[in-house]
């Protein structure tokens, strides 16, 4: 480690049990959790130097801990704990920190030490954009459903675009500290990311590390949580249902761009009625579909306490996910008021609940736990820089 | 066993009736040295009545033949070579006792320790010289004469120096079995440590009032003599018949003689002092484990210091314990973990938000404190452990608050500098200043300074000095219980010698022939146990040895000019035929 003494913050470990879950005040560093750990192999030290960081009190190690993110909580180390202590859930807790530690506003910390704030103020938000949206609405055709009619699909676009700055303002952010945090305990220098052919090679197969094979493809998610879950239909096990989350979210993103983006250039006017096999609009469909029955599962297994993953929850948790499921769930509701005969009224109010939620679910993203979405690639991005220098360590 | 005829003829005359019983040990001895060719070997002197050979001789089998050879063949003298003396002299003092021979007759040869299990090498020679040997052995056992123990009557009343728990207890348990007490305290209370500690471990019961329960039974036992502001100032008799002078009062007061049969040590121990520096002791805020504890128990909720709230805690363990940073001591003072995390604990019950950081080198919450330590982190104290290569460093900040850095070992070595406005050094057990009793005692002390006892694991509070035993904590780190056990053992091992009223001691002591002595006095200064003592008659002066006194070292035995001391059992005449015997080896 470095020579620099640390400086010790006495409040740390009880800050983040703030945070929820996670009691390892029983633990005496005896490296069980270590030795069980499905990242053993990669990293001998997690996550029991993670919970030695929390108990002694360094912050600044804690905060650029890129190994945080590499775990997807199986629960061995929980299950294998010999003075019961919870590391497992600890790992959640301290990722939850770490997201409010790399927001600076500290609105992400009230969303999750507070949750009745947290639930007045996701309620407030939804309700405000609402009221906003509806300040401004038009008729409510009987005959077909006039969605554009009733809320101007341009106030739509234009708060979006505010949002998505705001968000991306607040991301970027995010993503700073944290990268510099861990780069600087990594020893990565950004000529070392883009400086050459050598490094832009070394980046490249990092984000494809990160991006797509953990991000997109699951890989890691997959490998450590299928495990014990060989005996469940394939539709049932917690890798699938979580990737289809991230596909489906990813796939309405998507198609919410390129609908943006094919109004734009003046091929389809938003909300102009199309066939359902319109690329943007099947892409649509298909990726709602994954999201509205990824998040359901979510939320019985997570009722259910499932798994040793959701055998604890959150307010955090439930807020995500009921977004997420609103989101989805007034989505199809829509589409399927689209076949009805004539408008029935309450095809309105579910739009504009939709509208309301999925522009409340973008604000919030950095700010809750939907932010793990960059974090941890941005994390698995130094995890990839790591590996491939001490491969180019092993070789030279 | 095999017999073999021992050879008439040898280096003198003698009309003694020797038996000698060459052991095999199984092998042990055997498979290295030829038993057989020893028995062959022997030069006797007509004397070696019976000589043989056995697998076991210490097997009951074997002692019951001796007995009987004993008996038929009317020996007056018995050599048995086997293994040390250690093991086996009191086994065949007892069979010579069963057969009606004196025991002092019997001489042990150790061809076991001293020959085969050193010259496996060469057993040729290991044979040679265990023939030289058990040679040397019959020498000495021409030369044997038969031996009584002194039979010393004993005063049933014990001297209890030390009022803390262990003097407390072993008062009364001496009481209670019948012997009168004197309890002498050098403090004007008495309770020692103890009656100054609130809350202890496991039990969490009151220091205070544990004392004041043993102090209660003092008093209702009219046995128990008290005498506090009082030293032991002078020792004289023997064994059985002390007389001790206590000084009661200052220096310079008189004293009172007490008679007593026996004495017991309980004169505890003295916290660690920290010398300047030694990890920040000095600086503000740095306070030692004695001290703080006291803090703690005197408190109601959270810890003050200097008008300001107690946030953080660092304690720094091993100080003056196990050589740590660089300390003279060495010793794992024994309680001091468990004592620690028990304060820790007690602390954390005034105030939950308190952080507390332990120092540690190793944790030795053991037997059934171990709980304390799980308890201790429940309760959300932060253990780190250092290496004596890299001890903790305590500094003043700016603020006046302090800092400790320590390089953490659990933490991949990281150097962590810890804000703390206490920093309790978890002081070790030192051994008392206790220089004139030592003196007036004679009790041995170890080179840690605690006293020692004969036997850690079989003769725990008896010490070289007869009658004179030590308990508690004087002895060397303990917990209270512990204390109070040996106290415990301390009033067993008064009453094995005082209840029966008479001790028998052994006759191997030294003894002054009145006529050759010159009363020169060299003897008296070598002599460490002072037994020994001039007389005069008219005007003639000589030396006497006490054989109470006497421990039968022989020191005093070389430093007479005039070789008038024998020292019985190894007299001059033994010693010398058996190095003759040994002068003699066989080419």
């Amino acid at each position: 480690m470095a020579a620099v003494t640390a400086p010790v913050d006495p409040g740390l470990y009880g800050d983040i049990r703030r945070f929820g879950g996670g009691d390892v005040t029983a633990c005496f560093s005896c490296g069980t959790c270590t030795a069980t750990c499905p990242l053993v192999a990669e990293d001998g030290t997690f996550p029991r130097r993670i919970i030695r960081y929390a108990q002694v009190g360094m912050k600044d190690a804690l905060l650029s801990s890129k190994e945080l993110w590499t775990c997807y909580q199986c629960g061995e180390c929980s299950d294998s704990c010999p003075t019961k202590a919870d590391p497992s859930e600890f790992m959640a807790a301290a990722r939850r920190y770490a997201i409010a530690g790399y927001d600076r506003t500290r609105v992400a910390r009230t969303m999750y030490t507070q949750p009745i704030l947290a639930t007045i103020i996701a309620v407030a938000l939804a309700l405000f954009f609402a009221l906003f949206m509806y300040s401004a609405h038009g008729p409510q055709s009987g005959e077909t459903l006039a969605i554009f009619t009733f809320i101007p699909e341009e106030l739509i676009h234009n708060t979006g675009i505010v949002v998505m700055i705001v968000v991306l303002l607040a991301g970027i952010a995010g993503v700073a500290t944290m990268a510099r945090a861990i780069a600087r305990r990594e020893g990565v220098s950004l000529r070392s990311v883009v400086g050459g052919r050598a490094a832009l090679g070394r980046t490249a197969r990092a984000l494809r590390f990160a991006v797509a094979r953990e991000a997109i493809g699951q890989a890691r998610f997959r490998e450590d949580c299928d495990a014990d879950q060989q005996a469940l239909p394939l539709l049932r096990r917690r890798w699938l249902i979580h990737a289809l989350v991230v596909w489906g979210f990813i796939g309405l993103l998507g198609a919410t761009g390129l609908d943006y983006g094919l109004a734009l250039v003046g091929i389809k006017e938003t909300g102009a009625p199309v066939p359902l096999w319109y690329p943007v609009r099947l892409l649509g469909t298909v990726a709602g579909a994954a999201l509205l029955y990824g998040t359901t599962f979510l939320i019985i297994d997570r009722y259910r306490a499932a798994t040793r993953a959701v055998r604890s929850s959150t307010t955090a948790d439930w807020m995500l996910l009921v977004l997420l499921w609103v989101t989805g769930a007034t989505g199809f509701a829509l589409e399927l008021e689209l076949y009805l005969p004539s408008a029935p009224a309450w095809g309105y109010w579910v739009f504009l609940l939709h509208v309301a939620v999925a522009l409340e679910l973008v604000l919030l993203a950095p700010f809750m736990k939907l932010a793990h979405a960059v974090y941890r690639p941005v994390a698995l991005f130094f995890v990839a820089l790591a590996r491939d220098s001490a491969r180019e360590g092993v070789t030279r | 066993m095999t017999e073999t005829m021992v050879p008439v003829g040898g280096p003198e005359a003698s009309a003694r009736r020797i038996g000698v019983y060459v052991c095999h040990c199984g092998g042990n001895i055997s498979d290295y040295v030829d038993v057989e060719k020893v028995i062959a070997d022997i030069r006797g002197a007509g004397d070696v009545v019976v000589a043989k050979t056995a697998m076991f001789t210490c097997s009951d089998a074997t002692q019951q033949e001796i007995v009987a050879d004993i008996q038929a063949n009317e020996l007056d003298g018995l050599v048995v070579a086997s293994c040390s003396p250690k093991l086996h002299t009191y086994t065949f003092r007892g069979v010579a006792a069963r057969a009606g021979l004196n025991p002092y007759e019997y001489t042990q040869v150790n061809i076991r320790e001293q020959c085969s299990w050193v010259h496996t090498d060469d057993t040729q020679a290991a044979t040679a010289k265990a023939t030289a040997l058990v040679n040397a052995g019959i020498g000495r056992t021409r030369h044997t004469t038969p031996l009584v123990p002194l039979v010393v009557e004993t005063l049933p009343h014990t001297l209890v120096i030390g009022g803390g728990i262990a003097g407390l207890r072993a008062a009364i348990g001496l009481a209670d079995i019948g012997l009168k007490v004197t309890l002498v305290e050098r403090e004007l209370a008495l309770g020692g440590w103890v009656k100054d500690l609130g809350t202890m471990y496991p039990h969490n019961r009151n220091g205070r009032e544990l004392i004041d329960s043993l102090i209660a039974g003092v008093k209702r036992r009219p046995a128990i003599t008290v005498l506090t502001g009082a030293e032991v100032v002078g020792k004289a008799g023997s064994f059985g018949n002390y007389r001790m002078s206590v000084r009661i009062g200052d220096p310079g007061s008189a004293s009172i003689e007490v008679a007593v049969g026996s004495v017991v040590v309980a004169t505890g121990f003295d916290a660690y002092a920290p010398a300047d520096g030694e990890f920040g002791f000095g600086l503000d805020g740095v306070v030692t484990l004695p001290d703080f504890k006291a803090m703690v128990d005197s408190a109601t909720g959270p810890l003050m210091w200097k008008g300001r709230k107690v946030r953080s805690v660092a304690y720094v363990y091993c100080v003056g314990s196990r050589g740590t940073g660089g300390c003279a001591g060495q010793a794992c003072s024994r309680y001091c973990c468990a004592a620690t995390v028990q304060t820790a604990v007690q602390l954390s019950g005034l105030d939950p938000a308190i952080g507390q950081y332990h120092l540690y080198r190793d944790m030795r919450t053991y037997g059934k404190f171990e709980p304390l330590y799980t308890e201790a982190r429940k309760a959300g104290s932060v253990f780190l452990k250092f290496d004596n290569d890299m001890p903790p460093a305590v500094e003043t900040r700016p603020d006046g608050r302090l800092t400790v850095t320590v390089t953490d070992l659990l933490t991949e070595r990281t150097e962590l500098a810890i804000p703390v406005d206490l920093v309790v050094l978890v002081t070790a057990m030192a051994p008392r200043a206790n220089d004139e009793l030592v003196k007036v005692l004679k009790l041995p002390a170890g080179a840690d300074g605690f006293f020692n006892e004969i036997h850690p694991k079989l003769r725990p509070v008896e010490t070289v000095v007869d009658g004179v035993l030590i308990a508690g904590a004087c002895q060397g780190p303990k917990t209270s219980s512990e204390s109070v056990a040996s106290g415990l053992a301390a009033v067993t091992q008064s009453a094995a010698v005082l209840k029966k009223g008479y001790t028998e001691l052994d006759p191997l002591v030294a003894l002054v022939v009145p006529e050759a002595c010159t009363a020169c006095g060299d003897c008296l200064t070598a002599c460490p146990y002072d037994a020994i003592a001039m007389t005069q008659e008219g005007d003639r002066h000589w030396a006497v040895i006490s054989a109470a006194g006497c421990k039968g070292c022989g020191g005093c035995v070389p430093m007479c000019p005039e070789s008038a001391i024998d020292l019985l059992g190894y007299t001059d005449a033994e010693v010398t035929s058996m190095i003759e015997s040994l002068a003699e080896v066989p080419a």
